[in-house]
């Protein structure tokens, strides 16, 4: 469905030295710098498929998201959605895609979202019938109720990030890109759009890449990770892969029935945390087991609990390293 | 063309719910337009007011004021369909939702120069109507059939030159950074219309005729409904706003190529 080769998206950035010399020097003779937003990057996706784009800001993300969507042209490399050149924005390919950005809206603001989808209507050309159907599909999914009638300036950040998906999908749309769309919301609403993105890939089969800064959401949403670093692709696999290769350690916690010191729980493992009657230890993959046996004969134990370790510690800490690597590499 | 004309009149009812929902809006701007309407009138009578002025060479005050008609009715033209679309595009730019527009199967320079309308700006048409009745009393004659077909005819091609001139300026604002002011710029470019472009010295003139051709806009169509329009001067005026016409468009498509190519 999706095929990337090699893109590479470089800008002409104007340098700004500082100081006022320096600035009304620039004025006359302009250094330029090119900047690699996005270095080389291949990767393909299937028809169907739920693809997170992770990476730091700055990393060349949502760069590749737009190009994908054919709102910037390439510097080189091949991109191909579903037979089509982006670029071209040929009509018919985008009425088989929708992007949606969380820091941005495509809604009215002084109208209800329902004029929105009105007027979308119209530029798609989507015949009446298909489109009561889809809206009132769309609506029971989203529970947007009265919502779609009240003027958009009226909605709460969460509810008009609902009418903002539902605005972009008028049209049935095969292809979906997000970029952040559950920035700014509360968790309960990060959860109902997480819900309502996955059923709609289920139901409709649509294929989606979204890029986002809450790991849970990602964590939720995408089988598969593509990991974008300064403009290159560091790992494309599954998540647990990524977890695996970042960090092979599991974290057990274990609560006790009495406060215990650090020096009673060390000997088992790496000590994250030890505070009254909790400690977090740091284990690796295969001494899980052990580990877990000595705890339970020589301390007392009440509950214990093992599991990954946090997505955004993972990340930190694979942003760290390829940032070490660049930087030797550099020296 | 039919889904065009569909997607035109919902947005004019995007314009008109928009007018709906502001109500005092409506009323206040009502006022304020009517307030400016006035004051083009004004400087006519300083011109033409005390009889031991010359007025203005080649045009009685009946002659500059059928002038002054066109000027309001571009201007409403101006405010009531071209200016609020120039304010929505550089709306856009600068919150970066252009993108949306750039994703529509449609054309973008459609959707954005239809985005919104002044529906009240209607007012400005029965203002000129109105200037033009005094204007052609003070004449003394009715203008001729043919002469207002011509001058509705330089009508719909000064509108045209008018909106050519906007895509003109909104392809700016994909390269200069800040571009709040063109507003303000064209508009009072566009004041100079009030008065026949005679009054203007050799190079002015030459100016508003082929370089801001403000003189196709008002001073033209006048001079039509008037019956004093060279017949060259009408065939002349409708090819040059189609060749503007044509530069405006290719300037248009270039500006959305640098802008996909460069915009982050």
């Amino acid at each position: 469905m999706i095929e990337v080769q090699q893109l590479t998206k470089h800008y002409r950035v104007h340098k700004r030295p500082p100081g006022l010399a320096a600035a009304l020097k620039s004025l006359f003779k302009r250094e330029y710098t090119a900047v690699k937003a996005v270095d080389g990057i291949t990767f393909d996706i299937k028809a169907g498929e739920r693809v997170g784009f992770l990476g730091p800001n700055g990393a060349g993300k949502t760069t590749t998201l737009k190009t994908l969507a054919g709102l910037l042209h390439p510097s080189s490399g091949q991109v191909r959605v579903d037979g089509h050149v982006p670029q071209k924005r040929e009509a018919e390919y985008l009425k088989k895609i929708m992007l949606v950005m969380g820091q941005k809206q495509q809604l009215l603001w002084d109208l209800p979202p329902a004029e929105t989808f009105e007027m979308n209507r119209a530029i798609y050309d989507v015949p009446r019938a298909d489109f009561t159907r889809r809206m009132k599909e769309l609506g029971d999914l989203l529970e947007l109720g009265e919502l779609v009638n009240k003027p958009t300036r009226q909605l709460s950040l969460g509810e008009r990030m609902k009418c903002e998906l539902a605005a972009a999908l008028v049209h049935g749309p095969k292809v979906l890109f997000l970029d952040e769309p559950t920035i700014g919301l509360d968790v309960s609403m990060q959860v109902v759009m997480r819900d309502f993105i996955r059923r709609y890939n289920e139901q409709y089969g649509a294929t989606l890449i979204l890029t986002s800064h809450y790991m849970d959401d990602v964590a939720a949403l995408c089988p598969r990770v593509i990991v974008i670093d300064k403009g290159t692709l560091s790992f494309d696999g599954k998540l647990d892969d990524l977890v695996q290769k970042v960090r092979p350690e599991k974290r057990v916690t274990l609560r006790f029935s009495q406060p215990v010191t650090r020096e009673q729980v060390s000997p088992l493992g790496q000590v994250v945390t030890c505070e009254g009657a909790q400690a977090v230890l740091q284990v690796s993959h295969d001494q899980v087991n052990s580990v877990v046996g000595r705890a339970l004969a020589t301390l007392p134990v009440m509950d214990l609990n093992v599991e990954n370790p946090p997505l955004e510690e993972v990340m930190s800490e694979l942003f760290a390293r390829s940032r070490a690597n660049r930087e030797e590499q550099a020296a | 063309m039919g889904r065009y004309l569909g997607l035109l009149s919902r947005q004019l009812r995007t314009s008109a719910l928009l007018a709906a929902q502001y109500r005092w809006d409506f009323v206040v701007d009502g006022v304020v337009s009517l307030f400016f309407m006035a004051t083009a009138i004004v400087p006519l009578f300083v011109v033409y007011g005390d009889a031991s002025r010359p007025g203005i060479p080649g045009w009685s005050f009946g002659e500059a004021l059928v002038v002054t008609g066109w000027f309001i009715l571009l201007q409403g033209v101006l405010d009531g369909a071209v200016n609020p679309g120039l304010q929505a595009v550089i709306d856009h730019i600068r919150k970066g939702t252009l993108d949306f527009v750039l994703l529509k199967p449609a054309d973008a320079q459609f959707l954005v120069s239809t985005a919104r309308f002044q529906l009240w700006r209607v007012t400005s048409v029965v203002v000129a109507l109105v200037v033009f009745v005094i204007a052609f009393s003070r004449v003394g004659r009715a203008p001729a059939v043919l002469d207002v077909a011509a001058s509705l005819v330089l009508l719909v091609s000064a509108t045209l030159l008018l909106y050519s001139l906007w895509i003109l300026i909104v392809s700016a604002a994909f390269f200069v950074v800040k571009v709040d002011n063109l507003t303000y710029l064209f508009s009072s470019i566009f004041d100079a219309a009030r008065w026949p472009s005679s009054v203007f010295p050799n190079v002015l003139r030459f100016v508003f005729t082929f370089v801001v051709p403000l003189a196709l806009m008002t001073t033209f169509p006048a001079e039509a409904m008037l019956g004093r329009l060279e017949s060259s001067a009408l065939v002349g005026s409708l090819l040059g706003t189609l060749v503007f016409a044509a530069i405006a468009r290719w300037t248009w498509l270039k500006a959305i190529g640098h802008y996909t190519s460069a915009g982050g």
